[in-house]
């Protein structure tokens, strides 16, 4: 069977495969099946638990280089060192070797040492500069207390009557240090210097003063510059403090509270000689330890800035490598370990890339023992492969919002590339307002690669549906032509179909009624003699309403084809004799003959044959509550054919409810009696295996081996119950099934017609929006002259022009866009779509670097 | 110009279109994409103008203005 072309009318044809790969080359081969990106592996160790899986060393190990990295990239955060960024697009990064890899570890290991190294000096060194800025700050300060102090000392030395105390000292008063010692030290005056945090300097004193009971004298100053916490790397506001008391025991437990308060003391020398020393001294190291501290910054931002440079392409291959690893844990062995085996989903078509990609790593390895590539028969459901591109991928992105379909369902994303843009232009048709959009989109698909990067979240929707955004532009140029509305404007493209008719003696201010031209029709869209008349908008809506039922006619119709072509596709005549003829003809018997009564009675000349013309809606309301009367005819014998049409649709009842569940009883019956035990002929979903429907199960449920098959291997996929099909056939749940599809079916035949007359709504919203918008603004300044008016004209203009983009274009589109979405998800999709499948995920580097939240700073 | 019969014309046209739409539909992957688009948007765009057009042909109610102003009457 040769493969046939894929197309994007349905989901891939996919084929369960069996690898086997030497375990020397399991690296490479899971490396270029990732750059291939066209195979899903499934998970043949799902019972054992992630710790014991065989390659979880590896993991962890490049776990720990991957955060390295991260610490790399945080610390070039805290260094303000800008990170070049890998453009994904542009340059592709060859799968790391093993020894790269290695070699990547080794270096991460060294350079986080050296990191760490570096940031710890510096860490040790902020911290001293901070003390020794303290220190500084100390010094200064209890220089000043010292000397406010030193007149107190005299003064209490004085009131003492010291009379060890020499006398010459007391005539000398010079100040000297020596003597001040002297002084406090006869007093037996000692003193604690210190810093502390300002917030609670308070409390501190507070504290002091209640032990101390007052017995001490306290000095403090702030200090005006903030000062960094090396710990945090917080300023912080700190006072230094100098406390005088009395007796060692008291200094003590000074000492002691002020450490539990936090705060540092220093030592400071009474001396002033000495204290100018110390100072001296602590200005040097303060010095030395900020030129230490700046080359240790530079070091370190040298360090950081090299890395930079490659951080993001290291990151990428520590990433694809642990995808590597962690699919090579979905593997399992063979009994002496030496092969890999894997299972793996894959498109059809693309086996034998998959082989060629196989065969050039096995040779490039040069190893003698090939790897096997084995199509495999499996009854279970395939993933959903929907490929798509450029311009199909954001319709796609539409359709699978709303479900994945069913494997090889027809792929609702194909007719929604015209009708849900098309839907939109019915609502939105306006010529302008369609030119600007077609004028953004086109804007957006030529700079299209340069605006990839804008990451504003809002944008990149926009961007992402540039394509749409487009095929609405396009249809809504087309409607807004038909509409014959440019910003509610009209155009006289052709010659009108009316024109006045004017009696004798007409004056200004007096109304007209027009009247045709012979047999001459406007030949494109709405003619423009309606624009502005009176009665307008009572044509208009007769018009869009019956448009809005015709359309919906047609889509309602197209789709229910569909789910014809489903049905022969999966081949289920049941679906088509049950659910699609009964179906059709009940909703063709009431709204189908609705869309023929609209025409014929648009295509009669009710004028020339002088009858009255019918009204469509009361028929159509009489047909069902008085079937056999008729109010006005609409043409003959017309009651005997709403007769039968009613007829026709009611029988359609019983057999949409009970054709399908007893054929399904009496099939099931039949293969019972034929000695088949267990399910197999209803429950496959696959197509592609109806071919050996002979294909026995066995009764617990897990397929066995097709023994007779060429190709056929034992797989050593066990059942794995996550994705088994089978189930008992039972009657009464598959006739409650039907009771709930049949209501539903009838039920929506009616509320889904009823549903398209949004498209007559939004469309006269959005024309009389524009039309309201028109007269608020442009229209009151253009009747205006002079100066007045010009200065009006440019203002409203900017106004009507932004109000027209803001408004009309942006919110009005946007809600019209929901709808034709909502009609597409809803109204069209209900009618053939299951929507039962299961994504086809295979393993891609691409999408995976492109996915993966934890890169996003390192892409470019 | 146009009359009643213009239908069949469009008609024609359209058929026309999607029967060039299937020939000339790039062959390749994507063919039944660009076959699909092209026929179901020609037929789309045929039914929007065949309704506008149908809905005109035999008018119930003509346009009726009340201010036209002197001079413009024969437009």
């Amino acid at each position: 069977m040769a493969p046939q072309q894929q197309t994007m009318f349905r989901s891939a044809d996919m084929s369960m495969v069996q690898l086997y790969i030497s375990n020397e080359i399991g690296r490479e081969c899971v490396n270029a099946l990732g750059e291939l990106g066209l195979v899903q592996f499934r998970d043949l160790n799902s019972e054992v638990s992630a710790f014991q899986r065989t390659f979880t060393q590896e993991i962890r190990r490049l776990d720990n280089v991957e955060r390295q990295l991260r610490y790399f990239y945080t610390q070039m955060e805290k260094s303000n060192i800008p990170l070049r960024r890998l453009d994904l697009d542009a340059e592709t990064i060859a799968p790391p070797t093993t020894t790269e890899i290695d070699e990547l570890s080794e270096r991460s290991q060294s350079l986080e040492q050296r990191i760490f190294q570096l940031n710890d000096s510096y860490e040790t060194l902020k911290k001293r500069e901070v003390e020794l800025t303290e220190w500084r700050w100390v010094l200064r300060e209890a220089g000043g207390f010292f000397d406010r102090a030193h007149g107190n000392v005299e003064e209490i030395r004085a009131s003492t009557e010291d009379d060890d105390a020499p006398l010459l000292q007391d005539v000398e008063h010079n100040n000297q240090a020596a003597d001040v010692e002297r002084s406090f030290s006869g007093m037996n005056i000692g003193f604690v210097a210190g810093v502390i945090n300002r917030d609670r300097v308070a409390a501190f004193e507070r504290i002091l003063w209640r032990t101390l009971r007052g017995n001490l004298y306290m000095n403090q100053s702030e200090i005006p510059e903030p000062l960094v916490d090396p710990a945090t790397n917080e300023s912080i506001n700190k006072n230094v403090f100098v406390i005088f008391a009395h007796g060692k025991e008291i200094l003590a437990k000074i000492r002691k509270i002020s450490e539990s308060m936090g705060a540092e003391i220093y030592s400071v020398d009474e001396n002033t000689d000495l204290r100018r020393d110390q100072m001296h001294e602590v200005n040097a190291r303060l010095n030395d330890v900020q030129n230490v501290l700046q080359n240790t910054q530079q070091t370190l931002e040298a360090e950081l800035t090299q890395i930079a440079q490659s951080l993001a392409a290291w990151m990428i291959l520590i990433t694809k490598e642990k995808a590597a690893y962690q699919t090579l844990n979905l593997f399992s062995f063979d009994r002496q370990r030496r092969t890999l085996i894997a299972e793996a989903w894959c498109p059809t078509n693309d086996l034998p890339r998959i082989r060629t990609t196989l065969q050039d790593v096995t040779n490039r390895a040069g190893l003698s023992v090939p790897s096997i590539i084995n199509e495999i028969r499996t009854n279970k459901t395939p993933p959903t492969y929907l490929k798509t591109n450029k311009f199909t991928e954001a319709f796609q992105t539409i359709i699978n919002a709303y479900g994945t379909a069913t494997y090889q369902e027809i792929n609702p994303a194909l007719p929604a590339i015209v009708t849900f843009p098309f839907l939109f232009a019915v609502m939105f048709g306006d010529l302008g307002h369609a030119l600007i959009m077609l004028l953004a989109s086109l804007a957006m698909i030529y700079w299209e690669k340069p605006l990839k990067k804008v990451s504003f979240e809002l944008f990149a929707m926009i961007y992402y549906g540039r394509y749409i955004a487009l095929v609405m532009a396009i249809f809504s140029v087309f409607t807004g032509l038909i509409y014959n509305d440019v910003f509610s404007k009209s155009m006289t493209l052709f010659d009108s179909q009316w024109e006045w008719d004017v009696p004798e003696g007409w004056k200004q201010g007096q109304p007209l009624t027009a009247k045709l031209k012979g047999d001459y029709r406007y030949p494109f869209g709405i003619d423009w003699m309606w624009h502005g008349s009176d009665n307008d908008l009572l044509f208009s809506n007769s018009y869009k309403m019956k448009m809005s039922i015709i359309l919906g006619w047609v889509h309602m119709t197209y789709s229910l084809c569909l789910a014809y072509l489903n049905a022969r596709h999966f081949k289920k005549p049941i679906d088509i004799w049950g659910n699609f003829v009964p179906g059709m003809i009940f909703f063709q018997s009431i709204f189908g003959y609705l869309v023929i009564c609209i025409v014929y009675k648009w295509s009669v000349d009710w004028l020339a044959i002088e009858k009255q013309p019918p009204s469509l809606l009361n028929m159509l309301i009489y047909m069902f509550l008085q079937p056999g009367t008729i109010d006005q005819e609409l043409y003959k014998g017309q009651s005997t054919v709403q007769v039968i049409l009613l007829l026709l649709a009611v029988i359609q009842v019983p057999i949409l409810l009970f054709l399908k569940p007893f054929y399904l009883r009496w099939e099931h019956n039949r293969a019972r009696a034929k000695g088949y035990r267990g399910i197999g002929e209803h429950s496959r979903v696959s197509a592609l295996d109806e071919d050996d429907g002979d294909g026995h199960i066995e009764g617990n449920g897990r397929p066995s081996v097709d023994t007779d098959d060429g190709e056929g291997v034992a797989m050593i996929a066990h059942g794995g119950d996550d994705d088994e099909e089978h189930e008992e056939f039972e009657f009464s749940e598959e006739l409650i099934h039907q009771v709930i599809h049949t209501i539903e079916f009838c039920l929506n035949c009616v509320s889904h017609t009823a549903s398209y007359l949004r498209l007559w709504a939004l469309s006269l919203a959005h024309q009389q929006l524009s039309v309201v918008l028109w007269d608020m603004t442009l229209a009151g300044a253009l009747t205006k002259g002079g100066v007045v008016g010009v200065i009006m004209i440019v203002a409203m203009f900017y106004l009507w022009f932004f109000l027209s983009c803001a408004v009309l274009i942006c919110m009005e589109g946007c809600s019209a866009m929901l709808h034709s979405l909502r009609l597409q998800w809803v109204e069209a999709q209900s009618k053939y779509a299951e929507f039962a499948g299961h994504m086809f995920t295979p393993f891609s580097f691409l999408t995976m670097l492109e996915e993966d939240e934890g890169l996003a700073e390192f892409r470019g | 110009m146009a009359k009643g019969y213009s239908i069949f014309i469009g008609l024609v046209i359209v058929a026309a279109f999607c029967l060039a739409a299937w020939f000339l539909s790039p062959k390749g992957e994507n063919q039944t994409t660009w076959r699909s688009s092209l026929i179901i948007a020609f037929i789309s765009c045929y039914l929007m103008w065949f309704i506008t057009f149908l809905a005109q042909l035999h008018p119930l109610i003509a346009p009726r203005r009340g201010d036209i102003k002197e001079g413009y009457q024969f437009e």
